[in-house]
């Protein structure tokens, strides 16, 4: 999907930051980023300065589970890569800059532990990743694709790897792999050119070496860095030195009684850091038998006696006053490859705090009686960063939720998002449901305007009934048009399900059947008995299943003797049966008619039985607990749905037979209208408050525009037809693509005319009640959903702030508004892997900028605000301009394209009845002039000009990154026409500011790529010809 | 004394209420105390007790031979038929020697194949449950009777942690690895025996809950030319007659399947402790998620 379509997240974190329970620690080797990752699988990425500030930048999501360990995934310091893997087998590779996931892959074993290596091939310097875990040997994986190439493997005794390190021999120039397994045998691989070369499917490469060294529950091995001579190993009951060479033992340090250890390094050549789990680290200097540069080296061996525990420099304790943490910390050492050097020893812990002491170079004077205490350098915490903002990060109603005693709103903790009325629906902590209109409230946090005195704005309403917090919610007609779109269901910790009517407000029932707090409300397949149908299936936290008749108000079946939480829910509806997963791995299969346990299987037979559901019903409707894989089941059907609509598109000819297209056909086609903002909550913790993120599908905005455009009661402009000669006929040729943008326009007025004649087929008195309901349920606001989307989209990507007479314009002419302070962007990579920045990015930016300030003043939030996201990354400049162009050039082609006035007030006007006496259609037709009206225009028109060709000048080169040419050229035969042009557009403008030795680069730096002949090209390469025709045509042209 | 007033009365009832509420909080607060402080512990000691058997199972030493593991034979066979039979002799995590017995349907001739005395096969499904189970075993004795838990969330995630290793360690020996067949084709098992096994013969060993299985497929070579319906087999445990692969170029069909296997007792008692484990794991965590939704609790 995000190869596709061009959809920009924007987030509310809201005041609580998520939770990040820290379980692997990265830092850079430049030492300006930190990466963290976490127990619920997403990583944070970390800003610090020289001075040793840390401000929190992004946070990635698309691990499903937690993460396990991350590695730096490239040697080069201009094009930083990182590379992460999780519990369940994931590894991605990212791109530290901008988060975006460059490539994933998922094999069926834990990795526990990664390595980056560059081996020598030849002249060549490839980059390697060296995995081991929970399999016997040491994968050798390529840094860039991912692909396992070949394995490090044990003749004798295999067993799991625990550590590993690799060295590179000068005196041999080979590079060796030394590893220890569980079992405390240490194994030596040496990695020859002929190994490296190696590629995949080959002879595993066996051990040179394998010995016993006696090493139980070893946690970490180094290499001594400065001679090269020793090696540190770390057990949790000891620590030792070993010479490399032979691997005799020089020293050994037990742990105190209480104490284990969990890690070390060598900091100096005589001084070693050992930490242990609970938090606390000391640094020893080693005695002279260990030193390669004493005459005492290697003078205990075979005589080590344990318990001569070598004096103490330095003790760094854990400061008491902590917050409670519910898990052992994660501590890690790193020192700086460059300017300023620092050594770091870093820790994160399981309340998102990273703690971090710089270690002296120079050892206290010599003190007799106790090693010094050494300072924590610097300490924040996630929750820190975000409270230390002003205004603290909006929550999606904050203005709703204010408590008079308190200074923190309302948590919302639960969402759903019913795109067909623009309306989310909020269930808060305290047991109330909001419903409110998204872009409404959307405006309110994140931009300035008159809506800022109102009180209680924008319209709401509340529902009252959960004793306390709503933890889940379910619009039933959303996912199926069987359902009564007015039944809104609710689950709460109060243990009941509640139904909604929510044009009316009334509660309609309340089911009180489970054990435990609601946990999960779905809906079941299509193809169940029609009793079935009509329910919606409740997960419960004592572990039951409850099947709810929405229309018999009761319960027709509760299944609840499952020893373990329900992870899965799947279906069987042809044998009539509910599969339910459990997450010990058993499953549990259920007859839906009578309630009665068919089965409870383990092992291969529950694999082999929810293998089988998921072939039987497709898109099965399964949830799993986590968000973040909820977020990505839901892009991939949002992609699906698309799919399959083009595919419809396709076959349908715009016939005649307009009206006579059946009934059933109606619930399958998703209305582009509505898929151009999606709400989705999430929380990276089941204990979080919701987070919202809108999701703005470019090309959806702009088709729902046009549709508008062409709804218009304007004579010229009022069918189809025209619509498409008007803007299509500058594209006359090869437009077929652009075309179908066309259709797609078309079929969703011909859906709109369908569904109002179909409205009128229904009986007169439905009809009448339903007019009531509807006006009731419109009196909360009415408003364009089209132009209010526009608009929140536009204010939030225009660049504010560099163009006064412009700002303006925005501000006086088109209606935009100016936001409150910099907006948290987000970007969607491969795979619905996403990179969402922190509303705490603005510091780094600030920062950053005034670094850039020559007078050096400080900058204040409100004049970076709309700046800053075009300094961020490439691949966010290339998509933010890509939107803004766009769009600009589509409301430049709009009548009465402004986002002031009473036209924004109403729903856009239906197409009259026929037969019906036009009494409305009067009052919605403006009443502009044509002087206003090309007043607009040219507004648009500077806008676009500004973000197209104006903007590197205006920002300047070091806050600007330029887009990307490649997503640019991706772009150029992009099917919506507007991105296509605007692509275009800004493609040549970037090739125009870059100059002749620009382009020139450019062509060396893609010709490599050009495929040897035409047939079999890969992605890269479509790249690389995209990119250099257009640089040909360019510089032919110059 | 008795207030005969509708007012009163209710706002005595309210005072009752809150009364008792406050009672029924100072109750709860103090039987959470006790779970953290006693119920928790007494749960970890009888979890590293059953763990540590568990444990022990994977290793049992043998009375005769210091410092190594104990072999013991079992005979593979099945009641139905008796095409194959397999004799082999489990050594802790891997197979020492294996004799096996191949009748063939055609011919009444016997194959006899067994291990080379230089080679033995490591079963990796008992290696990883038994590092599972020592992982799980770490994880608890890091949190001995002197530590004191201070809240219900730093239990579950301990809980959680080990639940993930039990967990796995189960599923290792529940769930064999499916592989493809010419995965199966090409990996080392097949040169593992005296006299070499036949290309149209292919073995594999794997564990299924607590039973130690033998596969035995007999193969016929396709023509080369015949491209009628070839369709390549995905990966399973178990493939069914009929099944086709391509492998060195040749292309085969499965003709027979021969499956034997023997119950392995000490498998089969590790297995009932997972799962014991798992459930008092379980049981503490709901234990805990009891009062989670008391401590979470904030008036409005």
């Amino acid at each position: 999907m995000s190869g596709n379509s061009l959809v920009l997240p924007i987030v509310l974190w809201g005041h609580n930051a998520p939770t990040h329970c820290i379980s692997s620690l990265l830092v850079m080797d430049d030492l300006s980023t930190i990466i963290t990752g976490c127990h619920d699988g997403q990583i944070c990425i970390w800003d610090m300065t020289p001075e040793l500030e840390i401000n929190p930048r992004a946070l990635l999501f698309g691990h499903t589970a937690s993460v396990t360990c991350l590695s730096k995934a490239s040697a080069s310091s201009d094009k930083q890569y990182l590379v992460s893997t999780s519990e369940n087998g994931e590894m991605c590779l990212w791109d530290v800059s901008d988060g975006r996931c460059i490539e994933f892959t998922k094999l069926a074993c834990a990795h526990t532990g990664i390595q980056f290596y560059q081996f020598t091939i030849g002249t060549q310097r490839e980059g390697r990743l060296l995995c081991h875990g929970h399999y016997p040997e040491i994968l050798v994986v390529d840094a860039t694709s991912l692909e396992v190439l070949y394995s490090l493997v044990s003749k004798i005794s295999p067993d799991w790897i625990s550590s590993m390190s690799v060295i590179h021999s000068h005196r041999t120039q080979e590079d060796t792999v030394v590893a220890v397994s569980v079992t405390g045998i240490l194994k030596v691989w040496i990695i020859t050119a002929e190994v490296s070369r190696m590629q995949q499917d080959m002879d595993p490469v066996f051990e040179e070496e394998s010995k016993p060294i006696y090493c139980q529950g070893c946690q970490s091995i180094s290499f001594c860095t400065f001679t090269q001579l020793s090696l540190l190993v770390v057990c949790s009951k000891y620590w030792r030195v070993f010479d490399s060479g032979d691997f005799s033992l020089l020293c050994s340090v037990p742990s105190e009684s209480s104490q284990s250890w969990s890690g070390g390094e060598f900091i100096a050549a005589d001084k070693v850091i050992i930490w242990t789990e609970d938090g606390c680290s000391y640094i020893y200097k080693l005695p002279p038998s260990c030193l390669p540069a004493s005459e005492h080296f290697r003078s205990s061996v075979g005589k080590t006696t344990e318990g001569s525990i070598p004096p103490l420099v330095y003790s760094i304790a854990d400061s008491t006053d902590k917050q409670l943490l519910i898990c052992p910390p994660v501590t890690r050492f790193f020192y700086g490859r460059r300017e300023p050097f620092h050594k770091l020893l870093i820790q994160g812990d399981s309340a998102g705090r990273l703690t971090l002491w710089s270690i002296p170079e120079t050892s206290p004077l010599p003190q007799l009686s106790s090693s010094e205490e050494l300072q924590v350098s610097a300490s924040i915490s996630l929750q820190e960063a975000f409270d230390k903002l002003t205004p603290s990060p909006a929550g999606i109603i904050d203005q709703l939720s204010v408590l008079p005693s308190s200074n923190d709103p309302i948590k919302v903790t639960a969402s759903v998002y019913i795109p067909s009325q623009g309306r989310l629906v909020c269930g808060r902590e305290d047991g109330s449901i909001i419903l409110v209109p998204a872009t409404q409230t959307a405006i309110v946090q994140l931009l300035q305007g008159e809506h800022m005195l109102r009180r209680g704005w924008p319209p709401h309403r509340t529902l009252r009934g959960h004793r306390h917090k709503v933890t889940c919610l379910l619009y039933p007609h959303q996912v199926s048009p069987r359902y009564d779109q007015r039944s809104l269901v609710s689950g709460g910790v109060d243990f009941s399900v509640i139904i909604w009517d929510i044009f009316t407000g009334e509660m309609k029932h309340i089911f009180c059947v489970h054990g435990g707090e609601i946990t999960q409300l779905i809906v079941p397949p299509e193809n169940c008995s029609t009793r079935v149908q009509h329910c919606v299936c409740s997960v419960a936290s004592d572990h039951s299943v409850g099947l709810l008749s929405l229309r018999e108000r009761k319960c027709i079946m509760l299944a609840s003797r499952h020893l373990f939480p329900i992870q899965v829910i799947k279906w069987r509806p042809c044998d009539d049966y509910l599969v339910v997963g459990c997450s010990d791995g058993s499953v549990y299969v259920w007859q839906m008619d009578t309630g009665a346990l068919d089965r409870c299987v383990m092992g291969i037979t529950a694999v082999e039985i929810l293998n089988a559901c998921d072939e039987a019903v497709p898109a099965a409707l399964d949830s799993l607990n986590h968000p973040a894989v909820n977020l990505k089941q839901a892009m991939t059907r949002r992609s699906l749905a698309a799919l399959k609509n083009m595919a419809q598109h396709k076959l349908q000819t715009l016939a005649t037979n307009l009206l006579a297209a059946d009934n059933a056909d109606k619930g399958n086609m998703p209305k582009y209208s509505h898929n151009s903002l999606v709400v989705q909550s999430m929380k990276t913790n089941i204990t979080d408050p919701d987070m919202h993120v809108l999701f703005f599908d470019v090309e959806a905005v702009i088709i729902q525009l046009l549709t508008e455009e062409a709804q218009r009661p304007n004579p010229t402009l009022v069918s189809p037809e025209t619509l498409q000669k008007t803007p299509g006929g500058a594209d006359k040729g090869g437009s077929f693509l652009a075309n179908k943008i066309f259709k797609q326009v078309k079929e969703t007025i011909k859906e709109n005319i369908k569904e109002h004649l179909l409205d009128e087929d229904e009986d007169e008195e439905e009809e009448q009640r339903r007019r009531e309901e509807k006006s009731k349920s419109l009196s909360l606001l009415e408003y364009n959903l089209t132009m209010d989307t526009a608009k929140l989209f536009m204010s939030c990507l225009h660049a504010w702030g560099l163009n006064g007479e412009l700002d303006e314009v925005c501000l006086n002419r088109l209606g935009m508004l100016r936001p409150h302070t910099p907006i948290s962007f987000g970007l969607i990579s491969r795979g619905g892997h996403m990179s969402l920045m922190l509303p705490t990015f603005k510091d780094s930016l600030l920062r950053r900028l005034a670094q850039g300030c020559v007078d050096g003043h400080k900058l204040s939030v409100t004049e970076v605000v709309g700046k800053g996201t075009y300094g961020v990354s490439r691949a966010v400049t290339t998509q933010h301009l890509l939107s803004v162009i766009s769009l600009a050039n589509t409301l430049m082609g709009m009548t009465n394209a402004t986002f002031i006035g009473e036209h924004m007030k109403k729903a856009p006007t239906r197409p009259p009845r026929p037969g019906t006496p036009e009494t409305q259609r009067k009052s919605s037709v403006q009443t502009s002039s044509p002087a206003m009206q090309s007043q607009i225009k040219q507004g648009w028109s500077q806008l676009a000009a500004m973000h197209c060709v104006m903007l590197p000048d205006l920002l300047g080169l070091e806050k600007f990154k330029p887009p990307l040419l490649e997503m640019l050229a991706r772009r150029w035969q992009d099917r919506c026409l507007e991105v296509r042009e605007a692509a275009q557009a800004l493609l040549l403008a970037e090739l125009r500011r870059i100059g002749q030795l620009g382009r020139k680069d450019t062509i060396d730096l893609w010709a490599p790529y050009l495929p040897q002949y035409v047939d079999a090209v890969s992605p890269g390469e479509t790249d690389a010809f995209l990119v250099l025709r257009v640089c040909e045509v360019e510089t032919d042209a110059f | 004394m008795v207030m005969l007033g509708a007012d009163q009365s209710a706002i005595s009832e309210l005072a009752k209420m809150t009364a008792a509420s406050q009672i029924e909080r100072t109750v709860l607060e103090e039987e959470f105390n006790w779970l953290l402080k006693e119920e928790v512990h007494a749960v970890l000691k009888q979890l590293q007790d059953i763990l540590k058997e568990a444990a022990r199972r994977f290793s049992m030493p043998s009375p005769s031979l210091e410092g190594q593991l104990k072999p013991e034979n079992f005979i593979l066979g099945s009641s139905t038929m008796d095409q194959v039979k397999g004799v082999l002799t489990l050594q802790g995590e891997a197979l020492t020697q294996a004799d096996i017995n191949i009748k063939v349907a055609k011919s009444s001739q016997v194959m006899h194949f067994a291990f080379r005395d230089d080679k033995q096969w490591k079963l990796q499904q008992i290696q990883d449950a038994r590092n599972h189970v020592n992982q799980a075993l770490q994880l608890l004795s890091s949190r001995d009777e002197s530590y004191y838990f201070k809240t219900g969330a730093e239990v579950n995630k301990l809980m959680d942690a080990v639940m993930l290793q039990l967990t796995r360690a189960r599923n290792r020996l529940t769930t064999p690895a499916s592989m493809t067949l010419p995965e199966l084709a090409s990996s080392g098992l097949m040169k593992m025996f005296t006299p070499p096994m036949p290309g149209d013969v292919m073995v594999n060993f794997y564990i299924n809950l607590s039973k130690l299985c033998l596969t035995v497929y007999q193969l016929h070579v396709l023509q080369p030319n015949t491209t009628k319906n070839f369709k390549a087999g995905g990966s399973s445990v178990l493939h069914n007659p009929g099944a086709m692969f391509e492998y060195n170029n040749t292309k085969f069909e499965v003709s027979h399947v021969h499956k034997v296997e023997c119950v392995v007792p000490w498998l089969n008692d590790t297995l009932v402790f997972f799962t014991i484990s798992l459930q008092l794991c379980q049981q503490l965590k709901d234990k805990i998620s009891v009062f989670s939704s008391f401590w979470n609790y904030r008036p409005f």
